[in-house]
């Protein structure tokens, strides 16, 4: 009974119940995590709007939120696992009360399709620095292409636009792309991967 | 109202309602889904969560808009934190008029969605509370060795990979060793119709929104 | 008739990993109780594993052989027509289970299966009826202890309507009273219900007049035991008795319990219990599964909440500074990979020795010293996570003392540890102890091998926390 297994040769596109369930509970983890921290959110809402800074509050931060979507495709390599990732992780946001509600859905469902861009411009061949470079980039464009529609970006005078453009590309250059970047070199180094 | 047509509406006017230009409208959909959230009973609790949670942020956006926005800064300001709470309110229909397994049941029946999706990541839901205790549980067990980990630390991440692979892996072959098979037929308990009324409902619910969208109110 | 035939199998994980089941033969016959021992680590999960159609589907390869399930050669079944001939229950009764309470598992269960609906709530009431547990059905899962949720599986295997039942160490987690019911429950579906039964397990107390054939696993092969009641006989239990001293009016308290109510969920678990830790003391705790001993660890680090007060030096432990009081007070989790923070067995120690306590103590060579004795030496380099279980434990409890926190809490750091292992292990913790003045209080199921190591026993029984000289135990001799 030499039967192959399925799951040992996958196809970039097909997912097992096992990579679902996986990227799911990362998902639920990134958000545990995260809202470990949402007191220190509010706070630092609370300083920055006191200043007129408000919007900087969600772009400081905005990268902690789109780690759950470059975390799966790195670990799975698979097509639309960080729009799949991004999208399960908003739902776990949304469901454990994240303050946004329905719009942490359509954003979840932005981060994870403008990071997922990033992956696609290489043809999802290189899960590496580069893809992830790309995905940090394609990611801070269109997430904040939504922002200028949902939140009105578009309103405030120049200056301030590319401030909060570059404050946005660092939070998340950093959370989803370099700390994505540790994490993922500590997963092969760990070997834990290796299931051949 | 059946979950799926919900989560499909609620999508829906969230997503038209960040294109909109109007204080009023946003107002109305406010109006409505708070109307909707005392019809479904949600205790008065969690809606003044939902008020109070959402202060600092509204604050902060319409001062921030005061402060630096250009053109007609005012409406700005107006605009885009009362657009918070109408999000705020749409959202709540779907964290507290509803469960995630009927939700997940009903896009399974409804929309199609293949069982492996539903199940696996209902599987997952379902670890939500042992995932918040592994969480605390990590930092604990990293501050015992003298160290702290925060939400920039990659441990924190790795350990919780490290979780989540072995946990998915014995969610699956639970789910396999009770009779789980993607390709197979399954029947369904639980049965979420959609209802003729539901699709009326949501039928006004659109034109209402395409009204207030086209009429250019303030 | 023979209800599952193995010819010539093998097995490996990994393409370039070693064969755990080799050229394995192996028949089982209808209707029939057997049980399979061999030592840890041999293969008898993987076996089962294969049986149950789980693997090579999850992992591994099978490199040759055949099996028959009921005369069907298996080849070309899916996972789910393996469902339905075989039930296998997991090592580990909370890894069974996907849904929230038992009513929610079984529909997964039997929607999967795709029961006609006006047929489920009947099946669900039958099946939970024939194994006595009707009244758990609206039950949460995370509320049952280990014993229940094994007659929990049972009854979704009776739904399922799959015949060969396979458990995998069912009692590994459980008390004798309900590993006796258990039993019974398994004879009784085997006489009455024609299942066949498969039980792997090494220790072998009281399967004796119960088992039809026993089999022995070694070396990646199975062999059935021809004089089964020769082997039984070496499983006898007998009484022994562990000694401690009582607690004089001289020692000085490290940590006070008064008045401490623990519950967890709607579940009391210690009522109203007042008794001091003693400082430089070796304190050992014991209690029934689900007594509450983990949950009181958890309250004692600040991860679990409680009523009345504890305190640590006479100081309310709450008050401390959550950093600082997690040097004062550490844990040695259950899971192993729970403490660790590097890579390396080498990291690991480094890190531990940055942050000790008594830096004088541990030099170079008294490390050195220690990760000999502990057969760790060699194993510097290699990656923490894919050290065997024995060795992860080792480094685990290394690393803790290292560290020489004032007190030290140990959740069952011996479970899975064979005699050698655990000698050691005992060893280094009493040197290391009162070298450091350390406070250690254990949680141990496993007793043989622990005398002369503790001075006091704390025992945990009908949620009252009481210090005992006596302890009276069975063990195999
Ligand atoms: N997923 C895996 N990948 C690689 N090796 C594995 C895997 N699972 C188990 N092994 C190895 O295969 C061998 C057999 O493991 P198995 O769990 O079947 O033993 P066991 O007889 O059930 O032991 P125990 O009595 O401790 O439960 C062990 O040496 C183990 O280290
Ligand atoms: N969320 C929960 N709600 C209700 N009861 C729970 C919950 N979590 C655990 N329990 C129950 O609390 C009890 C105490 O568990 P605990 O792990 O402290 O026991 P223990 O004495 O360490 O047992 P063991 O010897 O098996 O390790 C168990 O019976 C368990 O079923
Ligand atoms: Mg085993
Ligand atoms: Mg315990």
């Amino acid at each position: 009974m030499n039967r192959q297994t399925t799951s040992n040769k996958p196809s970039a596109l097909s997912y097992s119940l096992r990579d679902i369930a996986f990227i799911a509970l990362t998902g639920v983890f990134c958000g545990a995590i995260f809202f470990g921290t949402s007191l220190s959110y509010n706070f630092l809402a609370a300083g920055m709007a006191a200043i007129g800074l408000g919007p900087f509050a969600n772009d400081v931060l905005l990268g902690l939120w789109m780690i759950a979507g470059p975390l799966a495709a790195m670990l799975t390599q698979k097509i639309g696992a960080s729009t799949i990732g991004e999208l399960l992780g908003s739902f776990v946001e949304m469901i454990l009360g994240g303050q946004w509600g329905a719009a942490t859905l359509i954003s979840g469902l932005i981060q994870g399709v403008g990071n997922g861009l990033g992956f696609a411009m290489t043809g999802y061949k290189r899960f590496d620095k580069l893809g992830l470079l790309l995905s940090t980039i394609t990611g801070t464009l269109v997430t904040f292409g939504w922002s200028m529609i949902n939140e009105g970006y578009g309103k405030y005078n120049f200056g301030f636009i590319l401030l909060l453009l570059l404050v946005r590309f660092i939070s998340i250059g950093f959370f989803a792309g370099v700390l994505v970047y540790w994490i993922n070199k500590l997963v092969e180094k760990s070997g834990i991967l290796n299931r051949d | 109202m059946n979950p799926s047509l919900k989560l499909g509406l609620v999508l829906i006017i969230s997503f038209e309602l960040a294109f909109m230009q109007s204080v009023i409208a946003n107002l109305v959909v406010a109006a409505l889904g708070l109307l909707y959230l005392l019809f479904k009973h949600v205790s008065i609790k969690k809606i003044l969560w939902m008020f109070l949670v959402s202060i600092i942020p509204v604050f902060g956006t319409w001062f921030s808009f005061y402060a630096h926005g250009s053109g007609d800064a005012m409406h700005s300001a107006w605009l885009l934190s009362t657009r918070v709470y109408a999000y705020i309110f749409l959202g709540g229909i779907l964290s507290y008029t509803g469960t995630v397994d009927e939700l997940l049941g009903s896009l399974e029946q409804n929309c199609r969605l293949p069982s492996k999706f539903v199940y696996g990541t209902l599987g997952a839901f379902n670890f939500a509370p042992r995932v918040v205790v592994t969480v605390k549980q990590m930092k604990t067990a990293a501050m015992m060795r003298g160290e702290a980990l925060h939400v920039w630390s990659p441990e924190i991440f790795f350990k919780s990979i490290l979780i989540s692979l072995r946990w998915s892996d014995n969610l699956s072959q639970a789910m396999v060793s009770h009779g789980f098979n993607e390709t197979a037929t399954r029947t369904h308990y639980d049965t979420y119709a959609i209802p003729w009324w539901n699709w009326l409902v949501a039928g006004v619910c659109l034109v209402g929104l395409q009204f207030l969208a086209f009429s250019g109110l303030f | 008739m023979d209800k599952l035939v193995i010819n010539d199998l093998t097995f490996r994980y990994k393409n370039s990993g070693p064969d755990i089941i080799k050229d394995l033969d192996f028949t089982l016959q209808l209707g029939t109780f057997n049980v399979l021992y061999g030592p840890s680590g041999c293969g008898k999960s993987t076996l089962m594993k294969i049986i149950a159609g789980l693997y090579p589907e999850f992992s591994g390869h099978v490199t040759s052989g055949k099996m028959y399930i009921d005369s069907e050669d298996v080849d070309d079944w899916n996972t789910q027509d393996f469902s339905k001939h075989v039930a296998f229950l997991f090592q580990n009764p909370n890894d069974q289970f996907s849904m929230t309470t038992v009513k929610r598992e079984f529909i997964f269960t039997l929607e999967n299966l795709g029961l006609p609906i006006e047929q489920i709530e009947e099946t669900i009431d039958r099946s939970l009826e024939r194994v006595g547990i009707l009244n758990f059905k609206d039950r949460k899962l995370d509320t049952l202890s280990g014993g229940e949720l094994q007659k929990v599986s049972l009854a979704i295997t009776l739904a399922m309507n799959s015949d060969l039942i396979m458990l995998d160490e069912p009692f590994a987690c459980i008390d004798i009273k309900s590993r006796k019911q258990l039993l019974e429950l398994l004879k009784d579906l085997q006489e009455n219900d024609h299942k066949t039964i498969l039980i792997t397990d090494h220790d072998l107390m009281g399967y004796q007049g119960i088992v039809d054939d026993l089999y022995h696993f070694d070396d990646g092969q199975v062999q059935p035991v021809l004089k089964p009641a020769e082997v039984f006989a070496t499983y006898q239990k007998e009484n022994r008795q562990l000694l401690f001293d009582k607690p004089g009016d001289t020692v000085e308290s490290i940590i006070d319990l008064h008045e401490l109510n623990l519950q967890n969920g709607a579940k009391s678990l210690i009522n109203s219990a007042s008794v001091d830790v003693f400082k430089g003391k070796m304190i050992l705790l014991t209690g029934e599964n689900g007594t509450g001993k983990s949950t009181l660890f958890s309250a004692l680090t600040r991860l679990h909440d409680y009523r009345g007060s504890i305190k640590y030096l006479k100081k309310d432990i709450l008050k401390y500074n959550q950093r600082k009081y997690a040097r004062y007070v550490g844990l040695i989790f259950q899971d192993s990979q729970m403490q660790y923070l590097k890579l390396t067995v080498e990291d690991e120690i480094k890190l531990s020795l940055k942050h000790t306590n008594y830096p004088d103590f541990w030099t170079d060579d008294v490390v050195e010293d220690y990760l000999k004795q502990l057969n760790l030496a060699h194993l510097k380099d290699h990656v923490v996570y894919q050290l065997s279980g024995g060795q992860k434990k080792k480094l685990q409890i290394f690393e803790m003392l290292i560290l020489g926190d004032p007190v030290l809490l140990m959740d069952e750091p011996l479970a899975g540890l064979d005699l050698h292992s655990t000698k050691t292990v005992m060893k280094l913790i009493k040197t290391v102890a009162s070298e450091q003045e350390l406070t250690v209080l254990m949680i141990s199921h496993q007793l043989g091998g622990l005398q002369d190591f503790f001075d006091y026993h704390l025992q945990l029984k009908n949620q009252c926390l009481t210090y005992t000289e006596v302890l009276n135990y069975e063990s195999i001799s």
